[in-house]
């Protein structure tokens, strides 16, 4: 694009960590108005670049210019007054403060007195430019949707005059619906001539809304490439430098005997009663946006919260868990979407986040056995594929691959016959996340019934031998998923029709 | 105080995303030896320029009074560890327990007895601290509202008078010197090893430093968190019970202003010993060398004519340095 003007140059850039070369002699060019996406698995030091133009890192190397004069950016404020902002998903929303307060927080303001209705008229302007105009700006920001406060987010630094925005994985924890309103205003910031980096593991997004894309493998990056010109499996075989032939392990050949089955079950999150059936050997995904009710299911069997009404039987007994303990008890195994709150403990070695749910098997009497836990700990490590020589480290300084391959794994020690996991593949990258299918799929194979939650529906239409979809707290429709169109899963979990509401009883 | 957990937690850790797991641990490691060569320097420095520091009665202070805030420290680091910070009543429990072994002697139930009595009114004082915040309350105001509760006990139980002990056995075990070394120091030493064994190498050592890294991934994974703070604050009960003992058995009598200013004392035994307020992670025995470094310090201070005003302010300054040190230490990458 020589014919754009070029409003973000960044050359030579290279970074150390320690003995780890995060980016390698990097070249980045930005032109006015484009949005463009940066792509790579983790590690691939897409990240690092953004920190660095941010402000948050320093390179070791290299220079940047931003409209043309040299600039060495020293802190994120001196990023943001060169007019670089950087949206984390860690927002910086103060939730009891009104949006108006938010959008002019840490700003300049002149006037020592301010009314409200001053604050109002001044942001007006910038709740425009991100789509918000319908919002009150008086209502406290805490009040508005994960969506609606990474819009107020984008307004604030819209109003420090960021001519470059960062987005990084903006929509990892929105619904498609709201992901769609994100990128909407993406899109309309850069028709108004602001740049856009867009960083995301969805690839589906980058065709929709990046104009280029850059790909980063192993600290490098590689010349940006028009969209227009790629299609997905190009994408794919460029980031992970190898033609990815099949992402998803193939479906179950046979099923067991019936292990679960949820009568009219109601829970929190749910509006209606919800049957559903888990066979041996099967894996169901519960399709559904954000709000959809489903993680309501899987946590009612899991006993995190204990369902309202109706009944669950667990291998033809009536089964009613009042606690996590109790499921634990009778061998099912949860796994929830957000692994670094209580997935794993990250400040302890993979030997001990392996055994942490099985500590009677690593101790005879109240001792712990060394050689039982290396062992155990080796054997998990072997089958999720996890390098052994990594087990001695800690489980927070781990890739989100190889975490959530431990939060799957510690599981394999209580030896479930039922696995519940939410958002199985979030934030992991593509590599490792086909790892992770496979896991699953061999895992089934063995016997295990799983039930997953998941807003991707790539995934859950590849992954899953049946499919119940999901919408506001009600159960659409359940099918196999060979049966099953990707178009009437997307339309179940964002706006089925009255006619497509099905309840198997 | 929950702005005093907030700080402790900035001051100790740094922010945790910013921070590698894997240095901080290193970083932990050289932050403890780091304590091993500051104490051996203060020693050698201590014994060149003070003539009467390396003598053998000296010593032999140095380290009883090393045993009184380290064996209690010994117990604080399971609660530190296993994620509930501090337990603000480790002074006052040692007093009542003091008070108790002291007016059981005197009403004459006899050595074995007051001792198994006073160790389970111990363990239990601190059973029911660990019960209360086992149920979700905060570790810091429920151990101050029961440090109140047991200073005053204390009080009720002494009548506010000595109480004296006239007992030949429980002399002994105050002033013995099995191979020459007090029975305190004994103590501390068999304690320093069974805490780090304990730790180290039992399930209830696991499920402390679990409970201790993710309480909320603990919970997931149906461990019994609450067990952690229960069984770390019945241990730290214990240990209180042993001090309270040595103390009355050492003096002959139980009063109730033993102890001045010990909880500070075992804090910071634990933050020079760079034990992480986040919990999760550390060990023991880096709350003994703490311990017995402050110990030193103390003594050396105490001979070169301090006054009480001086050595609290220098421990003071060395719990500072010792916090922002370690913080440092953390921030600076290889």
């Amino acid at each position: 694009m020589p014919s754009r003007d070029i409003v973000l140059r960044m050359s030579g850039i290279s970074k150390r960590y320690g003995s780890l070369s995060a980016l390698l002699d990097v070249d980045f060019a930005l032109a006015r108005g484009e949005v463009m996406a940066l792509l790579g698995e983790n590690g691939a030091g897409k990240s690092t670049l953004v920190k660095i133009l941010a402000g948050l890192e320093r390179a070791d190397a290299g220079a940047v210019e931003i409209e043309g004069q040299p600039i060495r950016l020293r802190s994120p404020s001196h990023s943001l007054q060169a007019g670089v902002a950087y949206v984390t998903q860690e927002l910086s929303i103060v939730g009891p403060l009104s949006v108006a307060e938010n959008i002019c927080l840490g700003g300049r303001d002149q006037q020592v007195v301010w009314t409200r209705a001053r604050l109002a008229d001044e942001v007006k302007p910038f709740l425009t430019l991100v789509g918000l105009e319908s919002i009150d700006p008086s209502v406290p920001a805490g009040s508005l949707s994960v969506a609606q406060q990474q819009l107020v987010e984008i307004a604030r630094l819209l109003s420090r005059n960021a001519q470059i925005l960062i987005l990084d994985e903006p929509t990892a924890a929105l619904s498609d619906v709201e992901i769609e309103k994100v990128k909407a205003v993406v899109r309309k910031l850069a028709s108004e001539g602001r740049s856009i980096i867009y960083v995301t593991h969805r690839l589906g997004e980058v065709f929709e809304i990046a104009d280029r894309v850059t790909i980063f493998r192993n600290g490098r990056s590689f010349e940006p490439v028009e969209v227009k010109s790629l299609d997905i499996d190009e994408l794919i075989q460029h980031l992970l430098g190898r033609r990815l032939e099949q992402m998803f392990p193939g479906r179950s050949e046979t099923l067991g005997p019936i292990v679960l089955s949820l009568r009219e079950v109601m829970a929190p999150g749910l509006s209606r009663p919800v049957s559903l059936e888990l066979r041996e050997g099967e894996i169901l995904g519960l399709a559904g946006q954000l709000g959809s009710g489903a993680n309501g299911v899987v946590r009612a069997i899991a006993g995190v919260v204990p369902s309202d009404s109706g009944s669950i039987e667990l291998r033809g007994r009536p089964f009613r868990p009042g606690s996590i303990r109790d499921a634990i008890k009778e061998g099912i195994a949860y796994c929830s979407d957000d692994r670094k709150r209580d997935g794993i403990f990250g400040v302890r070695n993979l030997f001990e986040n392996f055994t942490s749910t099985a500590l009677w098997r690593i101790s005879i009497g109240g001792l712990l056995s060394r050689p039982r836990e290396i062992k155990i700990a080796t054997e998990l490590a072997d089958f999720f594929e996890v390098d052994a020589a990594r087990l001695g480290r800690h489980a927070a300084k781990l890739s989100g691959g190889n975490q959530q391959k431990v939060a799957l794994g510690k599981w394999l020690g209580i030896e479930p016959s039922i696995l519940l996991v939410e958002e199985p593949t979030r934030g992991v990258d593509v590599g490792a996340r086909a790892e992770i299918y496979r896991h699953l799929r061999k895992l089934a194979n063995q016997g295990l019934a799983i039930v997953f939650v998941s807003s991707d529906n790539q995934e859950v239409l590849g992954l899953a031998d049946t499919v119940a979809t999901f919408f506001r707290g009600r159960l659409v429709r359940v099918a196999s998923a060979d049966s099953l169109e990707a178009e009437e899963l997307l339309r179940d979990v964002t706006h089925p029709g009255a006619e497509d509401v099905r309840f198997i009883q | 105080m929950k702005s005093l957990r907030i700080v402790a937690d900035l001051v100790q850790t740094g922010p945790p995303e910013e921070l590698d797991p894997q240095i901080a641990s290193n970083r932990r490691r050289q932050a403890t030896a780091a304590l091993v060569v500051a104490l051996i320097v203060l020693l050698i420095v201590a014994g060149l320029t003070t003539p009467s520091f390396l003598t053998f009665e000296n010593l032999l202070v140095v380290i009883r009074n090393a045993s009184v805030t380290g064996i209690v420290a010994l117990g604080m680091s399971y609660v530190t560890i296993s994620g509930n910070l501090f337990a603000l009543s480790a002074e006052e429990l040692s007093i009542l327990s003091a008070c108790i072994f002291g007016w059981l002697m005197r009403a004459n139930f006899g050595l074995s007895l007051s001792l198994v009595v006073t160790l389970l009114l111990s363990g239990g004082g601190g059973a029911v601290q660990g019960g209360i915040i086992a149920l979700g309350a905060d570790p810091i105001i429920t151990t101050l509202a029961f440090g109140g509760f047991f200073r005053g006990l204390a009080s009720v139980v002494s009548q506010n008078q000595n109480i004296l002990l006239g007992s030949d056995a429980a002399e002994w075990l105050g002033t013995g010197r099995p191979l020459g070394v007090p029975t305190q120091s004994w103590a501390f030493i068999i304690l320093t090893l069974v805490a780090w064994f304990v730790l180290q190498r039992t399930r209830f050592g696991r499920l402390l430093l679990l409970s201790g890294a993710n309480r909320v991934a603990g919970t997931a994974s149906g461990l019994r968190i609450g067990q952690a703070a229960l069984l770390g604050l019945t241990l730290l009960g214990f240990c209180c019970g042993i001090t309270g003992i040595f103390a009355a058995a050492q003096f002959g009598q139980a009063v109730a202003n033993l102890f001045q200013g010990l909880n500070f004392d075992v804090i910071a035994a634990i933050l020079v010993g760079g034990i992480a307020l986040r919990g999760g992670q550390g060990s023991p025995i880096q709350a003994a060398l703490g311990a017995v470094f402050i110990s030193v310090l103390q003594n050396f201070m105490l001979l070169h004519d301090f006054t009480s005003g001086w050595r609290t302010t220098v421990v003071g300054i060395l719990v500072v340095v010792a916090t922002c040190g370690f913080h440092l230490l953390q921030r600076r990458r290889a």
